[in-house]
């Protein structure tokens, strides 16, 4: 990295996954932004490089994710992306033979630093997964399960944040007649929705999701789309998908990886429209997958 | 390769056509075969579903057929009362309702109902907890090179003679225990109410906690490899989604894996409890036998299934055939406590099974 991209800088106009423009360019938007004072780039990995034991999944890794913006990440299936997502809230470390060299920062702090607090990190930084996988109680009390843990609301404001959360997601009308049932009996994207209400519920800051809507139906999908539209620029998403439409439809910046390499990245229009690398203009052509 | 268009006989891979033209004959005797087949598969079936439930059913009308007089003459204060005498065998024979009976014959079977239900209680207390940490070590924890060994090790004490177990714990455990472990309970235990059962003395190691504890020892393995086999069936996506969230381990396990197999769990804590209810001769060599409530938790008592075997030598010398009669019905007492025992955990599974997690899903 050169020494005019430090982050703290505010980011270039051409650079991946600008911000929204009318926080980059109107004064008043800018001074009321309450992050004005935090790093543009929420994460970013430095010459990552992944493995599991002798096995290189991925190599220098150079990524920067601008607050407040969808990144997509594509590739092929054992591509790496999918190692990579689960990297940035240290998912992978619990893995046998998994290893690390370089660095991951969040608001410029090492997410492996010895006072980074595991739980204060996933509390952060969030998850959704490819399958809904709701907890075993009560739909009410998946919403704020995390809320709990992390002791953020006790007795009566359970209720409001649960209420909130649902609402948040769509999902409020559909269930608010039976929050103490189980949330088994609801459909896949039912059960996504009510997923990313208990993910939003402890307030994080960078939301991952892995693949969401691989399981779920075309209207469901819909859902999740808009929805992770509607979360930005309050949280900085990055997506794994695999569905090119997906990724053109709802990212700003886009991320082509290959083999356990980081191809190209750039705006999500960039990529698509006018590739640099030939392998890219392969994939988002559909003429390799 | 063949032209395309050819029979189906033809195409490579398939049967050759011949096969497919078998004579008439030749089919309906194959057909005649396989669904002579298919009846005898279904009677075995049949046979196999309904035999176990059957010879349960003949074993307790056997037993209500034998306990019948002793029904009659006892009572219903057979279940409360608390005196155990046979009367003389000397003496002359009386009857009422017309039954026969030695003379001043009275038996209650209070202090052995409450002692069955005490000693199953305290190894369920000590089991369940031991059982479920044992469990989520053995999944979750340890390398597969230790799991697997101890593993084993478990499922070879579920299936321990209890005689040895017994033993042991008559000779060594229980003198240990009243020795170097009772002693520090009972003398710290203020003179409150429930607290004072744990009180002097301690006795000798034959009594009630003693009976317990070795209970649990017992029923440990039983639960441990249920509970095992649960939570490696508990699917990965649901636990990390509670890590991703910012739980701890323990918050998971309690959280998550716990409820998702709890129905399994109580599943489980009833096969142990059938265990120690049933335990017999582990039981008589380590309660002390003695017919009373016991007046602390320390002190010599003893169950239904150990007296049926400690007294049954003595009731056959009873010529009025009583002494038999009232032990088939301690028998049946016995049977309708393990009866109640799974009603009750089947209440308990409805209740709560209502938002365990699917098996089979993730």
């Amino acid at each position: 990295m050169t020494p005019e991209e430090q982050p703290i800088k505010p980011s270039p106009p051409v650079e991946i996954a600008s911000g929204p423009p009318s926080r980059a360019l109107d004064p008043v938007l800018a001074a009321l932004d309450p992050d004005r004072a935090r790093p543009a780039h929420v994460m970013e990995s430095k010459a990552l490089k992944l493995s599991f034991g002798a096995k290189t999944i991925l190599d220098d890794i150079e990524m920067r994710f601008t607050r407040g913006t969808i990144t997509a990440l594509i590739g092929p299936t054992g591509s790496g992306k999918s190692t990579f997502l689960r990297t940035l809230n240290r998912m992978n470390d619990k893995v046998v033979g998994f290893s690390h060299q370089g660095d991951v920062t969040l608001d410029n702090q090492s997410i492996w630093e010895p006072n980074q607090d595991l739980l204060t990190l996933r509390r952060r930084v969030g998850m959704l997964f490819q399958r809904p996988n709701p907890f075993p109680m009560s739909i009410g009390d998946n919403v704020v399960a995390g809320v709990k843990a992390h002791r953020i609301a006790k007795g009566k404001q359970l209720d409001v944040v649960a209420e909130r959360r649902l609402r948040e997601v769509g999902l409020w009308d559909a269930v608010k007649d039976r929050l103490g049932d189980s949330p088994f009996r609801l459909s896949g994207g039912q059960q996504q929705l009510l997923c990313l209400a208990r993910a939003l519920a402890v307030g994080p800051e960078v939301l991952l999701l892995d693949e969401p809507t691989s399981a779920l139906d075309p209207i469901s999908t819909e859902m999740v789309e808009g929805l992770v539209r509607e979360l930005t620029p309050a949280l900085t998403i990055i997506i794994v998908t695999h569905n090119l439409g997906q990724a053109r439809r709802v990212s700003d910046g886009t991320m082509f990886f290959y083999d356990g390499k980081l191809i190209e990245h750039g705006t999500t229009s960039q990529m698509f429209d006018d590739p640099r690398c030939e392998q890219t203009q392969n994939y988002v052509t559909g003429r390799m997958g | 390769m063949k032209a395309i268009g050819g029979t189906a006989g033809d195409l490579p891979g398939a049967p050759p056509a011949k096969a497919m033209r078998r004579a008439p004959a030749a089919r309906r005797i194959v057909d005649a075969l396989r669904s002579s087949e298919e009846q005898l598969w279904r009677w075995t079936a049949r046979v196999a579903v309904v035999l176990p439930l059957a010879a349960l059913v003949f074993a307790i009308t056997v037993l209500a057929i034998k306990a019948y007089p002793a029904i009659i003459v006892n009572g219903w204060s057979f279940l409360t009362g608390s005196s155990w005498t046979y009367g003389s065998s000397y003496g002359a024979t009386v009857h009422t309702h017309g039954v026969a009976h030695p003379m001043g014959s009275s038996f209650g079977a209070w202090p052995l109902i409450l002692g069955t239900i005490q000693t199953s209680a305290v190894a369920v207390v000590i089991a369940l907890p031991i059982s479920i940490g044992a469990a989520f070590a053995l999944t979750e924890r340890l390398p597969r090179w230790v799991s697997q060994p101890l593993g084993f090790a478990v499922e070879l004490l579920a299936g321990f003679p209890s005689v040895i177990i017994g033993l042991w714990g008559i000779l060594t455990f229980g003198p240990f225990l009243a020795r170097h472990v009772y002693p520090h309970i009972a003398d710290h235990m203020p003179d409150v109410p429930v607290l004072r059962y744990f009180r002097n003395p301690v006795g000798h190691g034959e009594g009630l906690l003693t009976a317990g504890i070795v209970l649990a020892l017992m029923i440990v393995p039983i639960i441990t490899a249920t509970t095992r086999d649960l939570f490696g069936q508990i699917p990965p996506l649901p636990k990390e989604g509670g890590e991703a969230l910012g739980m701890t381990d323990w918050e998971v396990a309690r959280r998550i894996s716990l409820r998702w197999v709890r129905s399994g769990i109580i599943g489980a804590t009833v096969l142990g409890l059938g265990r120690a209810l049933g335990e017999t001769i582990a039981v008589v060599m380590i309660t002390g036998s003695i017919l009373h409530v016991a007046p602390n938790i320390y002190s010599p008592m003893t169950t239904i299934a150990a007296t049926i075997l400690t007294q049954l030598d003595g009731a056959l010398t009873d010529g009025t055939g009583f002494a038999v009669a009232t032990l088939a019905e301690l028998a049946l007492v016995l049977a309708v406590i393990s009866v109640a025992v799974n009603l009750v955990a089947r209440f308990i599974v409805k209740r709560s099974g209502r938002l365990g997690g699917p098996v089979g899903r993730a």
